[in-house]
């Protein structure tokens, strides 16, 4: 087995762990985003791993991996969308206080 | 080990450390920051692995995405250089635990599981770029074709919920 490819995998594996351990933990919208965003990162880099060194002849792979990065940025981008409201309609980002969606 | 496991090594034990780092610090500078490294590491790391444009891709993107997010933190944040090192977290213990079998479910299958034959030979970066353009301009058209409508409709929703209404813009002074 390559340990190019175990490294990759670990990096994933642990890239995915913290994320979502800031996706859970965070109060804050915004470093919730984070946390997405590390998640997506994890899953990323093993299907750029997978690609490199199971399949570099087929170009899917990469496909995906562009699909991820389209995803963080719709990602930050609706985020960022929620959270302008948010803090228009009560002045705060914090995910502590939004329990009730009554706008 | 070779050059190429040392530096995917390196780059991923720095994208993992930046990672970690964001959530550490009670600045939201140093956050966005961190997260900036950790996604640079990462395109590095796509560099090692021999995958050129969508290394330098993930370079470009994530600068300017964090670049903005950055921002918004400034923006939004009630601290946001942590001075006050406010506690912004919560159920720490249950999200530690969660993350930590994320983790280790995800490494044992990648350990413990046959992945079969290793091809140690890549094709080269021009002909990369080539096969990708092939691949989104062929094959995969439909769902190129539905990322991009996907992209459009998640900025114009973005912005009209951006926005502020027409009632409250003629109701206050304010804006």
């Amino acid at each position: 087995m390559s340990i190019e490819l175990i490294l990759a995998l670990m990096t994933g594996a642990a890239l995915f762990g913290v994320g979502i351990y800031g996706a859970l933990s965070q109060t804050n919208l915004v470093m919730i985003m984070m946390g997405v965003e590390l998640i997506l990162a994890g899953a990323m880099v093993n299907l750029l791993a997978f690609w490199r060194y199971l399949h570099p002849d087929v170009a899917a792979g990469q496909m995906f991996v562009l699909i991820i990065m389209t995803v963080m940025a719709l990602e930050m981008a609706v985020g960022f969308g929620v959270a302008i409201a948010r803090f228009r309609a009560k002045g705060s980002v914090e995910m502590e206080e939004a329990r009730e969606l009554k706008g | 080990m070779t050059t190429q496991a040392f530096f995917i090594g390196f780059f991923g034990l720095a994208a993992v450390w930046f990672g970690v780092v964001v959530f550490r610090t009670h600045s939201m500078m140093r956050s966005a920051l961190a997260l900036l490294f950790s996604q640079t590491a990462l395109g590095a790391m796509f560099l090692g692995m021999q995958a050129e444009f969508l290394g330098v891709l993930q370079i470009m993107m994530m600068a300017t995405e964090m670049s903005i997010m950055a921002i918004f933190m400034v923006m939004f944040m009630m601290d946001p250089g942590g001075l006050g090192e406010m506690e912004m977290t919560h159920q720490k213990r249950l999200s530690l635990v969660a993350g930590f079998v994320a983790f280790t479910g995800a490494a044992a299958v990648a350990v413990l599981f046959d992945w079969g034959p290793v091809v140690s030979v890549a094709p080269d970066a021009a002909q990369q770029t080539a096969d990708l353009g092939l691949e989104l301009l062929g094959r995969s058209m439909l769902i190129f074709e539905t990322a991009g409508i996907t992209i459009l409709t998640a900025m114009i929703a973005a912005t009209a919920v951006a926005i502020l209404p027409i009632e409250a813009k003629t109701t206050t002074n304010e804006y």
